[in-house]
């Protein structure tokens, strides 16, 4: 038996483990790292069971052309040259800007960084973005204007050392189990837990206090309890006036935010919205913890300017047990975004706009390189429903059952010219594909990834790839040779010496220096020790800033036609688009069948009972999956998992965009049920 | 007769089993951690802090093929080992949940999968003053086939079978003549005495429901307690087609999952998580009581490292003891 | 080394052919099969196989026929899951495979010359039909045969043929009834639950055993009648439960009931094995 340290696949919170692998090379199980300091010997389900996809017979194993309309087996010159001489034809014919790149979180960041280099440099585009759009594109968006970073500010070392816990908009314990898991743990050592979701979540049961506001009002809630601080004298005026900017504009907007106004608007009663606000500003250590619950919102970088400005309003920024804390939901969506697979920054965030910026990357890869900035993911598959968008190469994403509204989705993967897919599996993105190229998973690869602290480590090879499948680095080496462009790497080391050169937070990373358990960034220089807690003494932009805010309404909520109120998300047991965990035995097992949790009193008044198949549809869909009575979601909610292909959430959400981020609106639309 | 061994004479003893057979034997890995693994792939650590992994896996791995079956519906049986199996390096808590599973499996109708494993292999004690920082580890007794015990200046070999004394053969004897001489094993160790007070509360009704509702609230249904538990024994069945032909394999399973007993009906006996916590403290404590005469639990303590939550064995029994005892 | 190269292991299923499928009821249907080698299946009354099908790997089925009746055996297929569909989907000459038969059978030497109540709930009048059978080829073993049987609806009837043709063996007494009755129904048998059916049972309770197979709902309501008419001494209610059986010998842990094992201990149990355990009823 043969055991390789590497690290997990799944969440972002980066726990490592050894794959253990018997005499013919097969997985064969998992071990938890003992030692690791986020790991400390133990993992989730998922963890658990990150060997069980590995060798799945339905692992991509060949290239693949599409021929007669169907996907016919290829060779890999014949298919990387198609992929090509197809984007080069489409970016000649009607211009670089008219190809899409989208990258993954699932990849390693010497992957994403060598993507956008491709995108940027050898197709002259700066349309390249990842699914990080979809999750915490708000908090980039959010954080990088209020405290220069939009990073997770604080260690996850810092749950034992904090008096409280704020998780606002994020399932912990199912989805960053580790990180619940120490939520736990600090609550039983004595912290106290401030909880605000509509779902009565496992934290839910353990919070001192749980409120659970209507989705999408967060705004109200996060300003009325602001206010109430200020009322009650709870801020923090030294860290305010020594730290901060704009706080007299901010501190105006919260005025109409009385308690009675928020109850109004988030169906909670008055006095639990003051109960809150006591309950976070008279702990001197406090977390916010949030996730998609936040983000996922047409107003999603609103919901963050708030969050940021309640952490800054009591001083919570810069010190251990404190912080705003958005957890990176993939294991390498932090290094994905670090990467620059992003469509307006390089790695690092160095804005493309920005001429010196240019100028570095331009001369270090040899070439000129685009102005102006790329489209997201979410406006490049509009711009592909309209045509405007004609070919597009994905790595490693699922928008089919990813993206909001599928049926526009479809639309347009349907519309373009060409679609080159790299994945493992043959996802449903893949079906769309005029090539297919067969990847290799985590475990079949060297590479580093970012966990949601901002700890850079390495995966590492375990397994060797099913049939010819190569790396997804090998894979785009062979079309930067094509664009003319370096690609001698003899390893992910090396391109991570390329990072690091070009990448100031990066910059004293290398793979030998990775080899215990990884580095925080920003790490600058090779003596660099990395960085667990970030804006101490001074803010990655200088001053933080208060930025006001003001409630606005979700775009869609139930009416006459369609009177609940659909959430969606994950469950523990699968992630994402499933093609990992339903091909995990005993995860599948668990969970085999697409469902939506009801409250039991809007299951029995519309005659539901459990296991039944019910339908459920939008405006812009329909479904049917088994409906789980529960009293998990509050009545005139229902939750869906958008896991299963067989009932795909996302056929029903609303691709409402916020205007900056780019984020669909996925925590609100609304749904009509019946049974079926 | 009790051997005696220097230090060369034990390298001496790893390259005469490593010629005989598969030998596994305790390695260093990266992050500081044991586990045993092939003689000579890894930096060798005789001595040290419990094995991580159980090294039950090596006789009941997390998976394991059972069988094939080739498109006309004829079946195939996974080719056995080149080389009998010699795990090397085992505490007095490794060895008992062998013998644990031996029972087990071995009982009839016998699992003949575990049992060609298992009659194929030779288990080597290693105990005495071989702990972490030479911390004492009692001696494990006849559950293995040889037994080396670490005293001040060397090893002490003891064999229980015949393979065991014909390894033991070259070297000379020791001037110790009973093994007892050097255990310093107390009476009863503390676990044993607090598993025993968990079980007889059980066994007397007198933890209520309530108990078991407030454990399984602060279960995050990791499964990791039953995956490092070396007397857990359930597994599921899972079939993969490849290229037409269908591997078979068992996988290690655990009773914490909704589905673990769930039927396709819907209908399900452990339906809800305290039920699934209890029978978890249970099965140990009580249902083994019951079936084999022990508790099933050889507290090593692996489940309470591995939980995120700290609701492993010893942690639910002490609050067991607390709040009932 | 002793290492002996095994041709199979007790997980190694044998290969059947099935020979008819009929269908029961619209949730299920009776496969007969027969073992491809020729041999007899050689199980008692009571007893189960795992159904292998490749690709989805075993369930456990009760066998629903005597094995006086040689040649072949056969089973009654609730569909429910991935491979009771796939096997729903099977047509004659089909191979599966099949390993067994597992469990603790009917304890017939405690049957024997007892007036005996056999009942079955649903889809438990499978395992139960493989004992009437029993009963019909052994008449003389017993002092009287009543048989009980309930339904949640007409349709839902299994084996109504049998049912039908054991009314007027005159060996046998035999009443079924369902729980409701749609008003279209051109049923004419009788309707209520099966706990009525009882209501009206004549016998001597000391010579009396009672067989009880159904839904894990119908155990406690029809105990407390075969209390009521005087069964209370130990061996005198045994019972079949039904559990996720997934390796047959007892080593898998899915059909555990405390310390004991559905597949090895049961299917079959006298009440009082397993009355007082927790989930066992």
């Amino acid at each position: 038996m043969t055991a390789t340290l590497t690290t997990c696949p799944y969440c972002g919170t980066g726990c490592n483990f050894y794959l253990l692998s018997d005499d013919d090379g097969r997985l064969t199980g998992v071990e938890p790292a003992g030692q690791h300091p986020t790991t400390r010997g133990q993992l989730c389900v998922k963890g658990w069971n990150a060997h069980a996809f590995v060798d799945h017979p339905d692992r991509l194993a060949v290239p693949q052309i599409r021929r007669d309309g169907e996907l016919q087996s290829a060779d890999w010159q014949q298919a990387l040259d198609l992929v090509h001489d197809q984007l080069q034809a489409i970016a000649e014919k009607h211009g670089p800007d008219s190809l899409m790149f989208l990258s993954s979180a699932k990849v390693s960041n010497e992957e994403n960084y060598l993507l956008q280099k491709l995108a940027r440099a050898g197709y002259g585009t700066n349309n390249i973005d990842h699914c990080a759009r979809l999750c915490h594109s708000s908090t980039v968006t959010g954080l990088v204007e209020t405290l220069g970073s939009g990073a997770m500010t604080n260690s996850l070392s810092c749950f034992d050392e904090t008096e409280l816990v704020f998780v606002i908009g994020s399932n912990t314990t199912e989805q960053h189990p580790l990180i619940g898991s120490r939520i736990l743990q600090a609550k039983q050592r004595g912290a106290k837990l401030l909880v605000a979701d509509s779902r009565k979540i496992r934290l839910a049961k353990h919070a001192d206090l749980h409120l659970r506001q209507q989705n999408g009002s967060d705004v109200a809630l996060l300003s009325g309890m602001m206010r109430q601080i200020l009322r009650d004298g709870l801020e923090d005026r030294d860290f305010i006036a020594q730290r901060c900017e704009n706080f007299a504009a901010f501190a105006e907007k919260l005025e109409s935010y009385t308690p009675e106004y928020v109850a109004g608007i988030t169906g909670l009663e008055p006095e639990q919205v003051i109960a809150a606000a006591r309950l976070y500003a008279e702990a001197d250590r406090a977390m916010i913890v949030y996730a998609m619950g936040i983000t996922q919102h047409s107003h999603g970088v609103d919901n963050v300017r708030a969050i940021s400005n309640l952490a800054l309003l009591t001083g919570n920024l810069g010190k251990p047990g404190s912080g705003v804390n958005p957890l990176r939901g993939q294991n390498n969506v932090q290094g994905a975004c670090d990467m620059g697979a992003l469509p307006d920054v390089y790695s690092g965030y160095q804005n493309v706009a920005d001429p010196e910026a240019r100028k570095k990357f331009s001369t270090a890869w040899g070439c000129e390189l685009p102005e102006t900035k790329g489209l997201m993911s979410t406006h490049a598959i509009e711009a592909a429903a309209t045509g405007e968008v004609r070919g597009m190469l994905i790595l490693g994403e699922n928008p089919m059952l990813s993206d909001a509204n599928q049926g526009m989705v479809k639309k347009a993967l349907e519309r373009l010219d060409f679609l080159a897919v790299i994945d493992i599996f043959p996802t449903e993105t893949a079906a769309f594909a005029d090539v297919v190229l067969p990847a290799s998973c985590y475990a079949e690869k060297d590479g580093s990834f970012t966990s949601t602290e901002r700890r850079v480590q390495l995966g590492r090879k375990a397994a060797e790839p099913p049939g010819l499948a190569r790396t997804d680095w090998q894979i785009i080496c062979e079309l930067l040779q094509r664009c003319g462009l370096k690609s001698d790497y003899q390893n992910p080391a090396e391109i991570m010496a390329e990072i690091a050169a070009l990448t100031p937070s990066y910059g004293g990373i290398s793979h030998d220096r990775l080899q215990g358990h990884g580095l925080q960034w920003p790490c600058p220089d090779k003596t660099h020790p990395g960085t667990p807690i970030l804006h101490i003494d001074r803010c990655t932009r200088g001053k933080a800033r208060f930025s006001p805010v003001d409630y606005r309404a979700p775009h869609e909520l139930p009416d006459r036609d369609f009177p609940f109120l659909l959430n969606t998300g994950r469950s523990y047991f699968h992630w994402h688009t499933g093609s990992m965990t339903r091909r995990s035995h005993l995860l599948d097992r668990e969970e085999r069948f697409a469902f939506v949790e009801i409250n039991p009193d809007d299951a029995s008044q519309l005659a539901i009972f459990a296991r039944q198949q019910v339908r459920i549809s939008s405006l812009r869909g329909s479904i049917t999956c088994r409906a789980l009575v529960s009293e998990k979601v509050p009545a005139g909610q229902v939750f869906i998992p958008f896991h299963f292909t067989e009932g795909a959430a996302n056929a029903l959400t609303n691709n409402a965009l916020d205007p900056e981020s780019g984020i669909p609106e996925f925590k609100v639309c609304a749904v009509r049920i019946e049974p079926c | 007769m009790l051997k005696s061994l220097k230090r060369e004479d034990l390298l001496r003893l790893l390259e005469t089993l490593a010629e005989q057979y598969d030998l596994q034997v305790p390695l260093k890995l990266p992050d500081g951690t044991r586990q045993l693994g092939r003689y000579g792939s890894g930096e060798l650590s005789l001595c040290g802090p419990l094995l991580q992994r159980k090294p039950t896996s090596l006789l009941f791995p997390q998976a394991e093929l059972l069988l094939s079956i080739n498109p006309d519906g004829s079946v195939e049986q996974p080719h056995p080992a080149e080389k009998p199996l010699a795990l090397f390096g085992l505490e007095r808590s490794d060895l008992a949940a062998i013998a644990f599973l031996d029972r087990f499996f071995l009982c009839e109708p016998a699992d003949d999968i575990y049992q060609g494993k298992r009659e194929n292999s030779l288990l080597i004690g290693l105990t005495g003053f071989a702990g972490e920082n030479s911390a004492y580890l009692p001696p494990a007794g006849e559950n293995c086939d040889l037994e080396l015990i670490a005293t001040a200046d060397g090893w002490l070999g003891c064999a229980y079978s015949a393979a065991g004394k014909t390894l033991l053969a070259p070297f000379p004897d020791s001037e110790a003549k009973e093994r007892t001489e050097i255990d310093q094993r107390a009476a009863e160790p503390k676990t044993d005495s607090l598993l025993k007070a968990a079980s007889r509360l059980l066994r007397e009704d007198k933890v209520p429901d309530a108990f078991w509702q407030e454990i399984a609230d602060r279960c995050i249904l990791c499964t990791g307690c039953n995956l490092v538990c070396p007397t857990c024994s359930c597994f599921c069945v899972q079939d993969r087609i490849r290229d037409g032909k269908t591997e078979r394999s068992r996988v290690w399973d655990s009773c914490q999952l909704d589905a673990f007993m769930r039927e396709a009906s819907g209908h399900n006996p452990l339906g809800t998580e305290a039920l699934r916590t209890r029978r978890r403290i249970h099965h140990k404590l009580v249902a083994d009581v019951e079936r084999w005469g022990e508790i099933g639990c050889i507290a090593c303590g692996r489940c309470d490292r591995t939980c995120p939550t700290g609701i492993g064995m010893f942690a639910v029994v002490e609050e067991m003891i607390n709040q009932f005892g | 080394m002793t290492a002996v190269v095994a041709k199979t292991s007790i997980y190694t299923p044998r290969s059947c052919r099935l020979l008819t499928v009929e269908q029961l009821t619209p949730q299920e249907k009776l496969f007969r099969l027969q073992l491809l080698d020729g041999s007899e299946l050689q199980h008692q009354p009571g007893q189960f196989v795992q159904v292998s099908l490749p690709g989805l790997t075993e369930a456990p089925i009760s066998i629903a026929s005597s094995p006086t009746r040689t040649g072949d055996f056969e089973l009654g297929v609730r569909k429910a899951g991935s491979l009771t569909s796939a096997l729903h989907s099977l047509q004659p000459g089909a191979q599966i495979g099949i390993r067994g038969p597992f469990g603790r059978p009917f304890q017939m030497e405690s049957l024997r010359g007892k007036q005996l109540l056999l009942i079955a709930g649903g889809c438990g009048l499978a395992p139960l039909r493989s004992l009437i059978q029993y009963c019909q080829d052994c008449r003389d073993q017993f002092a009287s045969v009543q048989i009980f049987y309930g339904a949640r609806s007409p349709q839902d009837l299994m084996f109504r043929r049998d049912l039908d043709s054991w009314q007027i063996d005159d060996n046998f007494s035999c009443r079924y009834t369902v729980d409701n009755k749609p008003a279209d129904s051109c049923f004419d048998g009788e309707t209520g639950l099966i706990t009525e059916l009882l209501n009206e049972v004549v016998l001597q309770p000391e010579n009396s055993c009672a067989v009880v197979v159904g839904p894990p709902t119908m155990y406690r309501p029809v105990i407390a009648e075969l209390r009521r008419l005087g069964l209370t001494s130990e061996k005198q209610i045994m019972l079949s439960l039904e559990r996720q059986m997934r390796c047959g010998i007892g080593k898998c842990g899915h059909c555990s009931i405390e310390h004991l094992t559905c597949c090895c201990d049961g299917p079959i149990f006298w009440l009082e094995e397993v009355e007082h355990l927790r989930g066992a009823l």
